[in-house]
């Protein structure tokens, strides 16, 4: 897979390529199974990219810095949200693909969703929990990505600390599955240190790390509500 | 001795007391119930009216918060949280519902609002819903059937299962089976680490379909005019499948083909478990 076209398949998908070049690539893909793979992933990550929505903040913001910055109220010399999707670019050379993937796994899909729109009054409301941030973690690094490990062990910190919070039941339950997630994500280590260049491995890997955290994140919530 | 001990015990928890009250509901209005222990099993009728009954103790007070918004139940223990309260509620079919608990079964039948539905430890079980509807456990198994809009179901450490839903829909859980029959959705995605994940409904043309777990296997069902691109992938299972397909794109732990247009998009990815597509009401577990 490490081949001279590996790198320029992003600018590949993002139209950058001369028309010779597009011509020479396209050849090498009718050729390069692995290359096709590769390509099909990073479509696969920039559509769940573009497909995540662009939130407006909670509190328009704009007025006040409009006044601060000396314009009227009212003038808006800024793109609108569809100009800003429409522009969006997202571009990635493999070796960032599993970063991406694992950004966009914690960002989007359930993840997102549960954590952002939570609950009003109910048990699994994430009052407690911190909004996620952004994380760049290469899935296949060796030991992991350092804020990805930081992240884990402050939610892990955090929930023993409010461990005396929930019942033995609901700690077992927790435990049981982290050791399940657990599991998954030594499998796929170990299958990504046998193949790195995987892109399926990469993408799993990010997944079931994804869904630790949030695991984790619904499980600090749950101290937190009943605390 | 028996008899005494019933008698200390009755004194300690309270006598059983029934709490029943009926109160008229606005069009547009939200019922919402809060429960610690027990159940909340709520129930449809046409009356633009809500009638709460609980069963709990003489201990614990029922109080029913109204508002224009609605209605708000909950139980007040005398001294710190309430005991078990056994809530059943009858409610118009159109009223939206907010249901949580935490050792908390929910039921909920015949109804045609929006659905919120959380506990901790207890099953939940929804017959009907529409708009948005959320239903989550953490130990204890989701069940959802006859819903139509934008379905989301969480567990953590048991199964879930969806039948007759159309709309979009998310499933997942660590530690358990999913099952999706007679869905119609353009929309799906369903995960699981430990469990294998059954899919028997539409592929519609332009939908986007995902079905991904760990440890377990994948059953899923592709119509035989769907117009699909089909990317699986798996790390120590197998592929098969119930008709013949034309596979592209053919790398280690990786196949594509299309079918048709390919117009919609269906990712499969099992990393332990074996994959099988069979035409609908052809899929099953035990295959």
């Amino acid at each position: 897979m490490n081949d001279q076209w590996t790198d320029r398949l992003s600018e590949y998908l993002d139209d950058d390529l001369s028309s010779a070049e597009v011509t020479a690539l396209e050849a090498h893909l009718a050729a390069c199974a692995s290359c096709r793979a590769t390509l099909d992933e990073l479509r696969r990550v920039v559509a769940r990219a573009r497909a995540l929505d662009d939130r407006p903040p909670a509190t328009d913001l704009w007025p006040g810095i409009a006044t601060g910055i000396g314009l009227a109220p009212g003038a808006h010399p800024v793109v609108s949200l569809g100009q800003r999707r429409a522009r969006r670019r997202l571009s990635f050379t493999v070796p960032e693909l599993a970063a991406a993937a694992i950004a966009l796994a914690m960002l989007s899909g359930g993840a997102a969703r549960l954590l952002l729109r939570g609950s009003k009054a109910g048990p699994m409301a994430t009052t407690a929990t911190p909004a996620p941030m952004p994380m760049l973690v290469n899935a296949g690094a060796p030991g992991t990505n350092a804020r990805y490990a930081a992240a884990v062990a402050d939610l892990e910190r955090a929930l023993e600390q409010g461990r005396g919070r929930l019942d033995t039941a609901t700690v077992r339950v927790i435990e049981k599955n982290l050791s399940i997630i657990d599991r998954a994500i030594r499998e796929a280590q170990s299958a990504l240190a046998a193949d790195p260049g995987n892109a399926y491995l990469n993408l799993h890997l990010a997944e079931q790390m994804r869904r630790k955290l949030e695991l984790l994140r619904r499980a600090n919530a749950l101290a937190g509500a009943r605390s | 001795m028996l008899a005494t001990l019933a008698t200390l015990t009755a004194l300690a928890l309270g006598a059983p007391q029934q709490t029943d009250t009926t109160l008229p509901v606005r069009s547009g209005a939200r019922l919402e119930v809060e429960n610690f222990g027990g159940e909340i099993a709520v129930k449809t009728w046409s009356r633009s009216a809500v009638r709460v009954t609980a069963s709990h103790s003489s201990r614990d007070r029922i109080e029913i918060g109204a508002s224009d918004a609605g209605l708000h139940v909950k139980a007040e223990g005398h001294r710190g949280p309430p005991h078990v309260v056994d809530y059943e509620i009858t409610a118009p079919a159109w009223m939206a519902l907010n249901l949580s608990g935490v050792y908390t079964d929910i039921t909920v039948e015949g109804a045609q609002g929006e659905i919120t539905a959380e506990t901790v430890h207890g099953e939940v079980k929804v017959s009907g819903g529409s708009g948005n509807v959320s239903l989550k456990s953490v130990q204890g198994a989701v069940t959802l059937e006859k819903a139509r809009g934008r379905i989301d179901l969480y567990s953590v450490n048991e199964e879930i299962k969806a039948s007759d839903v159309s709309g979009d829909l998310t499933a997942e859980t660590v530690n358990g089976d999913i099952t999706l029959r007679q869905i119609e959705s353009s929309n799906t995605e369903a995960n699981t680490v430990n469990g294998d994940i059954t899919y028997d409904g539409t592929i519609k043309d332009g939908g986007r379909y995902r079905f991904a777990t760990h440890g377990g296997s994948l059953r899923v069902s592709v119509p035989e005019k769907a117009n699909v691109a089909v990317s699986v992938s798996t790390f120590n299972g197998e592929f098969n499948s119930c008709f013949p397909v034309q596979l592209t794109g053919k790398a280690k732990h990786r196949f594509n083909f299309t079918i048709g247009s390919g117009s919609a998009r269906l990712e499969l990815e099992s990393f332990d478990g074996d994959i099988k597509i069979c035409r609908p009401g052809a899929v099953s577990k035990e295959e």
